[in-house]
Formats: C-alpha cells, structure tokens, sequence
C-alpha cells in the first residue's frame, strides 16, 4: 500500500490511490478506512472512503494536516507487514423490473438492441461490488456493470425518482434510498429499505459489499414486508 | 423539578427554517451530510445568551423570518442576520437575552444584513434527534412533514428553566458584512488542473451568490474557469467547504447539506474560520477569494 497525501483544506487528509476503478485498489481503500477507524482517535470527525480515494475529515482545532498525514502513515507501515484477508458480505436485493417501476427500461432496451428479459439476465447474472456509499444517505455506488449495460445518463434528470429506484449510469448501477431527483436510468424497483435512520443498523450497504439481484414480479412487490 | 412547559405556535413558517445544533460529522462514508447550523459563532452566542447548553437545539431562519407565538413566559435570544426581530409589532434588539411573554408573537421584517439569524429560546426542547443530531437531515428531497423543517402547522414545546440575568454581546463581536466579503481559501486536491492564468483571473475578480443557492451549496456566478485538460475526476470525498469547479466553469461553494462525494474539480478548500462568513451571503452579495498557504 503506497498511497499519495494531499492538503484537503484545512480539516482533511486526501489519501489517493492509483486513480482507477479497480477492485483490487477499493479494496485496500476499504482496508484503511477500516484500519483508521478501529483506532478510534479522538481528533477524526469521519472517513470517507470512495472508490480509489480516502478522505479523512479531522477537528480544525485539536490537530493538523501534517500530524495527521504521519500518524496515517504510521499506520499504513505496519498494515503492510499484516497478512491481508478480506470478507465481503453478499446481499441479496429483489428487484421489480420494468413496467410502472422501470420506466427507462424499454427504452434502453431498443437503444441496445437487447430485449428486456435479457437486460435482466444481465443485471442479476452477476454480483456487483459496492465500490462507495454517496450522493445520498445509503446509496451505494455497484459495479462495475457489462458492456452492454452500460448507458450515459438522462439529458435532463428527472425531478423526481421514487424511493427504492434501481438505476444505470455509465459502468454503474445504484438504488435512490429515499425520494430525489436525479438522472440515472431506471430500469426497476426494490421494495426493501435501504435507509432506516431509526434503525440500530440505518443503512443496507457497506463498502466492500457484494449486491446479488433477483427478480421479483409486481404482486410479490406490492406485498413485500 | 419541572418547570413548566412553553409551546411555540408557527404562525408562519418564514422562507426556509430549520432547527439545527452542530451536526451529524460522523457518517460521511454513508453518504449522510454533515448538517448542522451554518454560521456557528452566531448559533453558539444565541444559546449562551439564552443560558443554553452551547448544543441545545435552536432555530435557523434564512431571509424571512416566521412569526411565533408564544404559549408562556420564557426567554430566547436572536443574533446573526438582521431580519428586524418585532414583538408583538415593536422592534426588539438583537443580542440580548429577551424576556418574552403569554400570548407574545414574535415576527420578523426586511432583511437589513446577513442571510441566516439565529433564534435561542431557554430551556428543554421536546424534539428528537435523528443519527445522532437534532438538525435536519437532508436526504435528497425536502419533505414538508420531516423532522427539524419548519412548515405552517408546526409546534414546539419546551420545558422551560429558571431565569437567568440578561446577557449581551457587545457590538464589536456582532456580526459584520463586508461587500464584497473576503473569503480565504487553501488551494484544493485539483488546483493544479487550472493554469496560472485562470488561477490569476480566479483570485482577481469578484463573484456574486445566485439564487439557486442554500444549504447544500453556494453557486456563484463571475468569470468561468476552463481547464486545458479532459481528464475527468474518478468520483471522491468533498466536504463542507469544497469550492468544485462545476461543467459551466463556475464555482460552488459546499455548505453542510452538500453530498459526501462529488466528482467535479476540487479547486480551492474555505478555511474553517471563514465558514461563518460564507453563511451569511445571500443571493446577489460579492465575494473575492484570497489564497492563504496551509499552516502546517
């Protein structure tokens, strides 16, 4: 693990990693965000790990970048000598393709020249890796998606996508957790939670996570618990 | 001992008012905004003025205010823009712990500086938190109903505490609007992404706030930013604070409800001490940003 420092303000650590989406390097991203927090210093306001990048927020007042930036490397020196195993949790997410719920769904469909049911073959056929949590509380950020999944996002976004949205966008796809606008394509619904702040766990997803979809039909949508 | 409860009746709600205390800071990596009140001297002075834990939840009104009134004897305390505070249609000052009264509306006018004031009242406020904070959580879509927003038929109750002996803030420690306002900045993750020429122009000319501004950002509108290179930014951390370079070339300036990640340029980072200050532009104040070096 050899990452690049740099200044984020002056409340913030930026650790950069080699700049690609690959999971081999999210998962080192993942590694020390984790490592960071099991140490629980007092002076770190939140962690904020993403797909090739970790941001470290710190309190203005109590430290500095530059005692940051050595305590982190500190760190990163002993992780390298730690046999690295890692574990990732599979979450299976049912999801209501199409019609009412998916209304970009047909559209892609002729724009890729794939029929429908094979788009959803597609899309359940593999597990997607949660590379980072964003935009939004509890939405995660899967991918990397196949080629022929892979659609731009809308001209103009829509105003408003419905809670529980599973949408396209380049290689990715992700799941709005509550009401928003926003431009992804909508290809289905998921009637689970995926943000519940009132809950002792309020957010589905983790980074690290891989997401198994599987279709479901409207009845078993509307009737979900 | 209790003491007795005092409910608040929102008459009106005003443009846009939020309870707020310091924010959730810790769930960034789920994507949860920071959130919290955006000018904290301001926040901080109206608890200490109401002889409220400096955490105690409070008011935040932006622009126009709302109109109160005021179910029992309790004391509250206003700072932060100058929104012409009346009770019961008479002006009243900002700055001191007020006394206000059974039946008292408090209500507010023209907007004579700043953007956001702050209104304290003494005691326990009835209302939960959410993750951690009392401040709205901002989740993508403003909801009338959600917890922490301000609307028409809102009520609050507190318990009230005993009095305490009237405090002020002198007016040097008041807040101050320049225009154009001086904000200082620390060259950001993709500062070197522009070349010293647009870099020069940045730091020459003014911006103005736009309308479409609020909690999540600032947008500015001034002389645009172009960039030689197409290199686009692999989707990374931003935070409050974060000037991003947006596709038209202007800035955005991010305030505390802003999304965790982003992935426009991060051209130049607000320092901390002058988040305040950026809190309190509203839309058609200037700005001139000056570049300061990070103390290491």
């Amino acid at each position: 693990m050899n990452p690049t420092f740099l200044p984020f303000g002056d409340r913030a650590v930026l650790i950069n990693f080699p700049q690609e989406i690959d999971e081999t390097i999210n998962q080192q991203v993942i590694l020390l965000s984790q490592k960071i927090e099991d140490q629980h210093w007092p002076e770190i306001e939140t962690l904020i790990p993403a797909y090739c990048s970790l941001t470290v927020c710190f309190h203005f007042r109590k430290t500095t970048y530059a005692k940051m930036k050595e305590k982190i490397a500190d760190l990163i020196s002993q992780i390298e000598t730690e046999s690295v195993t890692s574990f990732n949790r599979i979450v299976k997410v049912p999801v209501c393709y199409g019609g009412r719920y998916g209304p970009d769904l047909e559209e892609i469909s002729q724009q890729k020249e794939l029929s429908e049911s094979e788009i959803i073959r597609l899309h359940t056929g593999q597990d997607f890796r949660v590379y980072m949590l964003g935009f939004l509380p509890g939405f995660a950020y899967m991918g990397k998606l196949p080629e022929a999944l892979q659609v731009s996002r809308k001209q103009t976004p829509r105003l408003k996508v419905a809670a529980g949205s599973v949408g396209l966008a380049g290689f990715q796809t992700g799941i709005y957790p509550s009401e928003a606008p926003g431009g992804w394509q909508i290809i289905g619904r998921t009637p689970l939670e995926l943000f519940s702040p009132e809950k002792e766990t309020p957010f589905l997803f983790q980074p690290g996570d891989l997401v198994r979809f599987y279709a479901i039909e409207e009845a078993d949508f509307r009737s979900w618990e | 001992m209790s003491y007795p409860f005092i409910q608040l009746t929102f008459l009106k709600s005003g443009l846009f008012t939020t309870i707020q205390d310091p924010g959730r800071r810790h769930l960034g990596g789920f994507g949860v905004p920071a959130g919290g009140w955006l000018d904290e001297k301001s926040a901080l002075q109206a608890n200490w003025l109401a002889g409220n834990h400096p955490y105690t939840p409070l008011l935040e009104i932006t622009i126009q205010g709302p109109k109160i009134r005021f179910s029992g004897s309790v004391q509250i305390a206003i700072t932060g823009a100058d929104i012409s505070p009346k009770l019961n249609e008479q002006p009243v000052p900002r700055y001191q712990t007020i006394r206000v009264s059974q039946g008292d509306v408090l209500s507010f006018g023209r907007l004579n500086q700043g953007c956001r004031a702050y209104l304290a009242i003494r005691g326990k406020w009835k209302v939960e938190k959410e993750l951690g904070s009392y401040s709205l959580l901002f989740r993508g879509k403003i909801q009338p109903t959600q917890r922490g927003f301000i609307n028409n038929n809102s009520q609050i109750l507190i318990e009230s505490k005993p009095s305490i002996q009237q405090r002020n803030i002198e007016p040097k420690d008041q807040l101050v609007i320049n225009n154009p306002q001086t904000i200082r900045v620390l060259p950001g993750p993709e500062f070197d992404w522009f070349s010293r020429e647009e870099i020069g122009q940045f730091f020459s000319y003014h911006y103005q706030l736009s309308t479409d501004s609020n909690r999540m950002g600032c947008r500015l509108e001034g002389h645009p930013l172009t960039r030689d290179s197409g290199v686009e930014l692999i989707s990374s951390g931003v935070i409050p604070g974060t000037v991003q370079i947006v596709n038209n070339g202007q800035p955005v300036i991010l305030l505390a409800d802003a999304q965790t990640t982003g992935g426009y340029p991060r051209f130049v980072n607000v320092m901390s001490e002058d988040m305040d200050k950026v809190a309190q532009l509203k839309p058609g104040d200037k700005l001139r940003f000056q570049l300061v070096p990070l103390v290491k």
